[in-house]
Parts: C-alpha cells; sequence; structure tokens
C-alpha cells in the first residue's frame, strides 16, 4: 500500500521490545550526496588556489621552487584533506556529511547506533577500493548488487546509510476539522460525517493523502477522484445528502477533511 | 478497539514534539540531567506509541514518523563508548601492539610476500639484464645510466621534483591499497606486496649492478627498515580481510568481514602516526650528502629496532591477562 513498503530498510531490535525498522539510502541519494561533498571540497580547492594566486605571482614557478619536503607535506596534506573530511565530519556530525545532510541521510552501524572513529575510518579508506577504476564503477556496482545498498567500505565496516524522511503531521490535526463539532451536531457540508462509523487508518491515510494533492490536480481528474472517494468513505449518506456533497470540489473536499478528522 | 488516527495523533503529539525538541538540543550540545530523564521518559512512551501505530495503523505516516522518531531517539540515547584521548592512549599503549601480535602470522606472510617479491625482482634483474628496462620505472633507469642517485635532487631546486613527492605519496598509496584492496578477495595485497618488493629488487640490483650499491644504502637506511615494516603490517590487515572473505569460520560471511574488519583497521591507523614520522626522516635525512652513511645505517637500524620494541612488547603484560580472560570465557 506505501510506496516504501517494499523498500530495503535495516530492522532493528530495540531493548523496549519494538522493533525500528530504518528505510535504507538507495544509489540516487548517496551519488547526489557525494556530488555536494565533491562540489564542496572541489571549491575549498579552487577558492585556496585564489587566495594563493593572489599572495603569489608566479604559482607554478613557486611550487617548482619549493623543495621537496614541502612538496611532499603538501601532496600528504591533500590527501588527508581528502580522507580526514569525510571521517571527522562523520564522527563528529553524528553520522552525516555536510552532502549527506543536504540529502537527508545518515551514516549508521547495521544495528542503528551511531558510527564511531573506527567504522568511519574503515568506511572511508575503502573509498579508494570503491572508486576503481573509475568514479566509484566498483562501489556502485557492489550497491546495486547488494540488498541494502551498501558498498564494499560500508561492507567492510558494517555501516549502512538510512534516509530520514520530513514527514507532516499537521495534515491530521490542523485544518477545519481541530473546531469542528462533535458527534451528532452536524455542519453544513458534512452533517453526515459524524454519526457514521471512524475510518480505518487506511481510508485515513488515502484521503488525506488525496487532500494534500487535490490544489495540483487537473479539475476534472480533481472532481472524478473526490466522487469515489466520497462513495467509499461516505457509503452512510442519503441520496440528497450525497448530491449536497458532490456539488462542488470545496464541499466534496470539506465533507472529506470532516470524515478523515473526525474525532470520537 | 484503538482509536481513530487522527484522535490518536492528536492525543499524543505533544510529547513527541517534545521528544523532538530534546533531541535537536542534544545533538547541538549537552543536556541537563533533568533534561535527560525526560527525554528517556518520552523515549519510552514514543517506544509504546511506536508499538501501538505498528499494530493499529501499520503503513500510514504516523507510523513512518514514529519509527524516525525512535530511531532517532534510540540512537542518541544507546550510544556506544565515545572514542576519546583516553581511549587513543590505551590504543597505543596496548591495543595496536596486542592486536598485531595476535594477527602475527598476517604479518608474516606479509612479509614473506614482500621478501619473495624482493627476491625475485633481484633474481631477474641480476640473470637477465634487459630485465631492468621491464621492471625499473624509467626516470630512475635514466639517472642510474648517468651514474648519479635519482635522490640527489630530493632538496634542490631541480625540476625533477616530480619523483621526489612522488616517492612520499607512493609510500601512502602503497600502505593504503595494501589494506583496502584486501577486500577483493586478498588478491590486492598479494599484488601490492609482490609488485613492491620486485621493485625494491630490481632497482638495488640494478644498482649493484652498475656499481652502486653504496648510494643505494645510502637512501634506503634511514627510513628503509621502518617504512617496510609499515607496508608489511598493512599488508597483514589486507591479507586478513580477504581471510575472512575466503574462509569465514563458523560466522556468516558478512559478519565475519566486520569483525575482521574492525580489527583489522586497527593495524593501519595504528602504524598512521609512524608513517608520518618515517616520512620526515625519509624526506630530510635519507636523501643528499647532510648525514654521513654510517649514521643513517644507524639510525635506520635503531628506529626499526625501536618499533619492533614498541609492537613486540607494549602491554604485553595487559594482553596475556586479557587473553586468559578470552580462553576462561570460552570455557564456560
Amino acid at each position: 500500500m506505501t510506496p516504501s513498503a517494499s523498500a530495503p530498510h535495516v530492522d532493528v531490535a530495540t531493548p523496549e521490545r519494538v522493533a525500528l525498522s530504518l528505510p535504507v539510502a538507495g544509489i540516487g541519494y548517496r551519488c547526489l550526496a557525494w556530488l555536494v561533498d565533491a562540489s564542496l571540497l572541489f571549491f575549498f580547492w579552487v577558492a585556496l588556489y585564489f587566495v594563493i594566486t593572489l599572495l603569489v605571482s608566479d604559482v607554478l614557478g613557486a611550487f617548482q621552487a619549493l623543495s621537496g619536503l614541502t612538496q611532499t607535506l603538501l601532496a600528504v596534506g591533500l590527501f588527508a584533506t581528502q580522507w580526514l573530511y569525510w571521517t571527522l565530519a562523520e564522527v563528529f556530525f553524528h553520522g552525516q556529511t555536510p552532502g549527506k545532510r543536504v540529502l537527508r541521510i545518515r551514516v549508521v552501524r547495521e544495528d542503528g547506533s551511531p558510527v564511531g572513529f573506527f567504522e568511519s575510518a574503515v568506511r572511508n579508506l575503502c573509498r579508494a577500493v570503491d572508486f576503481l577504476p573509475v568514479f566509484y564503477a566498483t562501489g556502485c556496482i557492489t550497491m546495486l548488487l547488494d540488498s541494502r545498498h551498501r558498498r564494499l567500505g560500508d561492507l567492510l565496516a558494517g555501516t549502512v546509510l538510512v534516509r530520514e524522511e520530513a514527514i507532516d503531521l499537521d495534515k491530521y490535526t490542523q485544518g477545519p476539522a481541530m473546531d469542528a463539532p462533535g458527534p451528532g451536531s452536524g455542519a453544513a457540508p458534512g452533517s453526515g460525517a459524524g454519526m457514521q462509523r471512524p475510518l480505518d487508518a487506511e481510508d485515513v491515510e488515502l484521503v488525506l493523502a488525496f487532500l494534500a494533492r487535490a490544489p495540483g490536480l487537473e479539475p476534472e481528474v480533481r472532481q472524478r477522484l473526490g466522487t469515489r472517494l466520497v462513495d467509499r468513505v461516505g457509503a452512510a449518506l442519503t441520496d440528497e445528502e450525497r448530491a449536497r456533497v458532490l456539488q462542488s470540489t470545496e464541499a466534496t473536499e470539506a465533507f472529506l477533511r470532516t470524515r478523515a478528522k473526525a474525532v470520537h | 478497539m484503538a482509536a481513530p488516527l487522527p484522535t490518536f495523533v492528536t492525543r499524543r503529539r505533544p510529547d513527541w514534539d517534545a521528544l523532538q525538541a530534546l533531541l535537536t538540543r542534544q545533538r547541538a550540545g549537552r543536556l541537563g540531567l533533568t533534561e535527560l530523564r525526560t527525554l528517556d521518559m518520552l523515549y519510552r512512551r514514543a517506544a509504546a506509541d511506536l508499538a501501538q501505530a505498528q499494530t493499529f495503523y501499520p503503513g500510514t505516516d504516523a507510523h513512518r514518523f514514529l519509527n524516525q522518531l525512535c530511531a532517532q531517539a534510540y540512537g542518541a540515547i544507546y550510544q556506544p563508548p565515545r572514542e576519546r584521548w583516553a581511549s587513543t592512549r590505551d590504543f597505543f599503549r596496548r591495543d595496536f601492539p596486542a592486536t598485531l601480535r595476535r594477527e602475527a602470522r598476517f604479518v608474516g606472510v606479509s612479509a614473506g610476500l614482500l621478501v619473495l617479491g624482493l627476491l625475485l625482482g633481484a633474481l631477474v634483474v641480476t640473470l637477465e639484464p634487459r630485465g631492468a628496462e621491464l621492471l625499473v620505472p624509467e626516470g630512475v633507469r635514466r639517472y642510474v645510466a648517468q651514474g648519479r642517485m635519482w635522490t640527489d635532487d630530493l632538496l634542490s631546486v631541480a625540476p625533477p621534483n616530480a619523483v621526489a613527492s612522488g616517492i612520499a605519496t607512493n609510500n601512502l598509496t602503497v600502505t593504503l591499497f595494501a589494506f583496502a584492496s584486501g577486500i577483493l578477495l586478498g588478491v590486492g595485497p598479494i599484488f601490492t606486496l609482490v609488485n613492491n618488493g620486485v621493485l625494491i629488487g630490481a632497482v638495488g640490483a640494478l644498482c649493484f649492478r652498475e656499481g652502486m650499491m653504496a648510494g643505494f644504502l645510502d637512501f634506503i637506511a634511514a627510513h628503509g627498515p621502518v617504512e617496510l615494516s609499515i607496508i608489511v603490517i598493512a599488508g597483514g590487515a589486507g591479507l586478513m580481510v580477504g581471510q575472512a572473505l575466503i574462509d569465514p569460520g563458523e560466522l556468516p560471511r558478512a559478519q565475519a568481514l566486520q569483525a575482521r574488519g574492525r580489527e583489522a583497521v586497527k593495524l593501519v591507523v595504528g602504524c598512521a602516526p609512524f608513517l608520518a614520522c618515517i616520512g620526515v626522516v625519509e624526506g630530510f635525512i635519507s636523501p643528499g650528502h647532510l648525514f654521513p652513511t654510517w649514521a643513517k645505517v644507524g639510525l635506520g637500524l635503531s628506529l626499526g629496532a625501536l618499533f619492533w620494541l614498541y609492537l613486540l612488547r607494549a602491554g604485553r603484560t595487559d594482553a596475556v591477562r586479557a587473553g586468559e580472560a578470552r580462553a576462561s570465557s570460552r570455557l564456560r
């Protein structure tokens, strides 16, 4: 019924004896997050380059004039920023690099607890292998094959990326239904709602999903879907009540809203 | 009979919002004692609500919301012990050397592979002089043909400086790749070790043939022992990963991989500061003629001896005790 019902997830058994199931971030989220991080690093280096060119006029000449030791340190430093960026961000920002934060995904251990230094170190050291031969080809193939979209580094570290969705609870609690009358005393459009049996969770979800999307629908589609929903949830309506509800889209949706939020 | 979904959400929502606010503050900084108690209480309530939602409202957004909220709170409450400075000290004092001693056979095999490569490279170049064209890099060969050490330019301003930073980044790459490529069924470390052994062996044999052995030894003496040890250790870590993949023992392959991976990365992380130090030696002391050869050899040997003394002795008594504890727990 729900789009994420068959999506891969991580099951966590908590001491409270309630099973959590965390939705796993797929290859698309991960690639986008990497793109964000990679662009950040890229712009960091570009900015650094421009700062240096402002200070030193002849960069190439200056670089060649540096001693071998300085060049070595520079090369090591470059590597360190590449590796430290990922590891420190994951350790100190609760499993999120800036790119992962933008995409709302997070690295966790397979039991759902936050990553520690060693896990993060392993999965980021393995970037070198996952990157082979070009642009994370190995990592991407592993992600496609693995049921939980883990790359080699994740397999070795025992980590997984989970997704955090922005879920809006307001649709359950806000709107006209809040000040709607209790059972019995019917308001104008949805007068029948109070006397009917309460909807089960599935119907509530269906109606609320429709109401959230209704403003973006084509008028005739909006009308048609609304009618079908009224027939589904308003079985106890008499004929003239039904005709009144179906007069206009506003009346239909007001009835559905009241019906879904009827508080018993 | 369960309450309708909107009723349920309306009634319980204040607690969820409060829990969410507390979690945001927990991420940002520290919570007071009373706040922690509240967090605990709210988490338990949310867990109970989640159980209810799983039973009566499965697949709804409310269920997904509670699931996510509980997951965040679970992560915040059941945190693994944090790695702090004390545990870093403990790691280098005990954990790292103890892990190395426990996995000594992998490091041994790794050393064997490197030596095999060394002999192979030296043998090929000695028996078949043209083999050097295949095994020794072009730039190095040109220097040797001119009768100079390619490392003489390391501290000078000459353009073929790229060789210098090449060598340093090469060590880093070799070390990391020797470990990380272990996930390719252990083929990666074997290849890396033998390949590097062949390279060093071939260059050494070439220098010997051209009568430049003194110069070669002069360059590698100071940093060679420790650096090769580190590459061998990283290779051993890679072999551990490969072995877990090929023969996971009684565990499922994925679990064996994680268990061994955690052990193996300790070896690599433990080597990191030593690799940095030896890099400084390689950059400062090894090239050029600032230091006499005997000083370099002495320094190299004593550094190597110190390194292995540390690896073999540090935290020994604790390791024995831990081993006994493990043995007794296995008996139970």
